[in-house]
């Protein structure tokens, strides 16, 4: 008896150790998937106030797959939506509830790709895992540059730290913050800005960006008074709006990190200052004054840049791919108007799916997945128009939107930004 | 003998440091709380030729520590009389403002809403959420701390902390864990008046206006009253009291009661000066308003005042000086650093504590 216990605690050790990986179990390096059904997992924000972007992002992505009949070649795809945020950190992505998505992802033997995540504070998490297993992933949202370069805006050690396996598994279908931080400073100008105070919510993202609008701003010839960190847990921002002196604020943060507090009180302190967001805070829940948002008075005096462009542009540009997304998310969800993030949900899976197409036979295979994603999308005709993925994981896609507060409380497009770099 | 020759010396020094300890309990916490707006105002004087950005720090201290005030008499009263930190008590106050932000639409208070209206309006969501946290701090009382009156201090303890987790997550249910905007019914930054150079504006006014009398209030209510004397007996020996006829536990409730009450109107004004609400902002409050109790002098109704007071003005100064050092993300560390301050030279808060173990 106690021999069989001794073996049975021997067996015991040997899995244990076999199993055993600092990132949460899975294999290092690209695993084949045994099987005819390979697994596409999308992980974003669905509580607080991102809830309605991620909801339609998650609808392109449906419609995307849809579209196939859930099938590519001879596999069939099954999709599973993952929730990144908690009830008691809602509106981002939770950092341990992320990582726990990730190490599903991982632990699950059928997944190919992993959809997320929205913010780029919950991808810092979740790469290093994804990465570690050779799964392939695609943000239809994140813009940090250090997620994929050392550019400006970048930390120390970015992005080497989030790719332990030395090859890059991580793409994303919008431009990175050097660009969106050169759209805003382009725009400030041409609003006559001649200062500039920037106030940025610490997170990887703000803080990031905010590096970006500030080097843009400086290169455009703007003074920059000044760029300070927020606390999200602060009832208020009165005594950091009183030294905003500058003609101009952004407020490089999110919603979900109070920018709508932020924004209220840098409004009052300075009754004719113009006020900038990022796409962070592109959202309905910071423009709809009903939905607790920005009060109208102030949103009449916030502009706004976000990757995605006016529905009427996609189809003045004769856009097949996107016609032909418009069409098909009026049968599947009724309306013709989606959220301009629905376009990037839709993007993002037809560029897994797209890519599992290409290599073949080989779909069930991860690292040949992550070869063709990042080495081979080149001229890829989409609903965004044409554009590479390169070596870094990068579209090659620079235009932004500019975007006001509409009197129905959402964000209304106004013109297609040419950032100057 | 050689024991006493040897403690001797050594008897010396304690009286050395216990004139030091006192002379610094006297003159240096005065020069201590004095050398923040003291160091500014000269630096105002040199920078501005005037002392109007002080005088700002300090119109808004006030009115900050206003709201710090209603909700520190909650655990201070509480404190004094059953010697429990109500851990539950910030929670008590967030679903004040919660409370509040719900009347809003149950009245119809909106923008458009006339100035008669909106006093009307506001005077009921007052009444209401008083009432409201009033009942709940009373049930909290009975359910979690009242089976636990003669178990050891860490039991009720550890109660509170767990009502404090259910409340946050009946907020976070309730208005979603994100801070939620709400309407600006007073327009609360709009400046009212102002005195030489210093602007006081609405938020500012309707704290102080309704603070001042609620406290007022609630001190001639403990010190006059037939029950207030009930309190303040029960505080000093319950056992005693109880001998003299006095329901302890009626008694308890009462306090838990005007905890809850004071803890209401703290939540009507925080949501009308902050013009938002967050399931979590009593957990912030509560630590703040705590630490002003203590500061004070906890179980001391006029230490509560003074401390919250003291706090206000100390992180406005804090928040508004980041060019020469400070800074709001320093503000917590300057509070902080006051209170170790005045705990070490005078453990019994700046007025003195009002508790059994104090006497």
């Amino acid at each position: 008896m106690a021999a069989l216990g001794c073996l049975f605690g021997v067996f015991a050790l040997v899995v244990a150790a076999c199993g055993s990986d600092s990132s949460g179990g899975g294999s290092s390096g690209g695993a084949k998937v045994s099987g005819s059904s390979l697994t596409v997992y999308s992980s974003l924000p669905f509580q607080g106030t991102s809830k309605g972007q991620s909801t339609a992002v998650q609808q392109g992505e449906k419609l995307a797959l849809k579209q196939v009949n859930n099938k590519v070649g001879k596999y069939t795809i099954k999709y599973k939506s993952l929730d990144d945020s908690t009830a008691q950190n809602p509106g981002t992505a939770d950092e341990g509830q992320t990582a726990q998505n990730a190490r599903k992802a991982v632990q699950d033997k059928s997944t190919v790709f992993y959809l997320g995540e929205f913010n780029s504070g919950g991808t810092k998490v979740s790469l290093p895992i994804l990465n570690k297993a050779g799964i392939a992933q695609i943000s239809p949202s994140n813009t940090a540059v250090g997620l994929t370069t050392n550019e400006a805006g970048a930390d120390p050690g970015e992005p080497q730290k989030y790719y332990p396996a030395k090859t890059r598994t991580y793409a994303r279908v919008v431009p990175k913050d050097t660009i969106q931080g050169a759209a805003l400073a382009t725009v400030m100008k041409e609003d006559g800005c001649k200062s500039v105070h920037i106030f940025n919510d610490k997170t990887t993202y703000g803080a990031g960006l905010a590096k970006n609008i500030s080097s843009s701003a400086k290169q455009q010839g703007l003074t920059v008074e000044g760029n300070d960190g927020t606390d999200k847990n602060a009832p208020n921002y009165r005594s950091l709006a009183q030294k905003v002196k500058a003609d101009c604020f952004v407020g490089s943060g999110v919603t979900g990190e109070n920018y709508i507090q932020v924004f209220k009180d840098v409004a009052a302190a300075n009754p004719s200052i113009k006020l900038y967001g990022p796409d962070g805070v592109a959202e309905e829940a910071f423009t709809n004054p009903k939905k607790g948002g920005i009060p109208a008075s102030v949103g009449a005096r916030t502009k706004i840049t976000v990757a995605t462009l006016g529905l009427d542009e996609f189809k003045k540009r004769n856009n097949a791919e996107a016609e032909k997304f418009f069409a098909d998310f009026k049968s599947t969800y009724g309306t013709s108007k989606p959220d301009p993030y629905a376009i990037y949900g839709y993007e993002t899976m037809k560029l897994a799916l797209d890519t599992l197409k290409a290599v073949g036979a080989k779909a069930n295979d991860r690292k040949a997945v992550v070869a063709q994603l990042v080495g081979k999308t080149k001229g890829r005709n989409s609903v965004l128009g044409t554009y590479d993925i390169d070596k870094n994981g990068d579209t090659t896609l620079t235009d932004y939107g500019l975007y006001t507060v509409g009197k129905d409380g959402l964000p209304s497009f106004q013109k297609v930004l040419k950032a100057q770099k | 003998m050689e024991a006493a020759s040897v403690n001797q010396p050594v008897a010396a020094r304690p009286g050395t440091s216990a004139r030091v300890r006192d002379l610094l309990s006297k003159y240096g916490l005065i020069a201590l709380l004095a050398a923040l707006p003291v160091y500014y105002g000269i630096s105002d004087l040199v920078n501005d030729g005037n002392l109007s950005r002080l005088g700002e720090n300090v119109v808004a201290g006030l009115s900050n520590g206003a709201i710090w005030v209603l909700v520190a008499l909650g655990y201070t009263l509480v404190y004094g009389i059953i010697e429990l930190i109500n851990f539950a008590h910030g929670e008590v106050f967030m679903i004040g403002s919660f409370v509040s932000f719900s009347l809003y639409g149950t009245l119809g208070l909106t923008l458009a809403t006339g100035p008669l209206g909106l006093v009307v309006g506001l005077l009921v969501t007052l009444i209401v959420a008083m009432v409201t946290c009033g009942v709940l701090n009373v049930m909290i009382e009975r359910v979690a701390y009242r089976p636990l009156r003669n178990a050891p201090k860490l039991a009720p303890l550890i109660t509170a902390v767990g009502f404090s987790f259910i409340l946050q997550n009946v907020g976070v249910l309730w208005q979603g864990g994100s801070q939620r905007g709400i309407t600006d019914l007073i327009d609360a930054q709009k400046v009212l008046f102002t005195v030489v150079g210093v602007s006081v504006s609405r938020a500012d006014l309707l704290a102080i206006a309704v603070t001042i009398p609620l406290v007022f209030l609630l001190t001639a209510f403990v010190g006059r009253s037939r029950l207030g004397k009930a309190m303040r007996a029960t505080a000093q020996d319950p056992e005693a009291a109880r001998l003299m006829g006095i329901n302890v536990d009626t008694t308890i409730s009462l306090t838990f009661l005007l905890g809850g009450l004071l803890a209401g109107a703290a939540g009507l004004i925080y949501a009308l000066y902050q013009t938002q609400i967050w399931y979590f902002q009593g957990f912030t409050a509560g630590l703040i308003a705590f630490t002003a109790a203590v500061m004070g002098g906890i179980g001391n109704l006029r230490g509560a005042v003074v401390g919250g007071l003291i706090i206000g003005i100390i992180q406005q100064i804090s928040d508004n000086r980041d060019p020469t050092g400070l800074g709001p993300e320093l503000t917590p560390a300057i509070v902080f650093f006051y209170l170790v301050i005045i705990m070490v030279f005078r453990p019994q808060g700046l007025i003195g504590e009002e508790t059994r173990e104090a006497g």
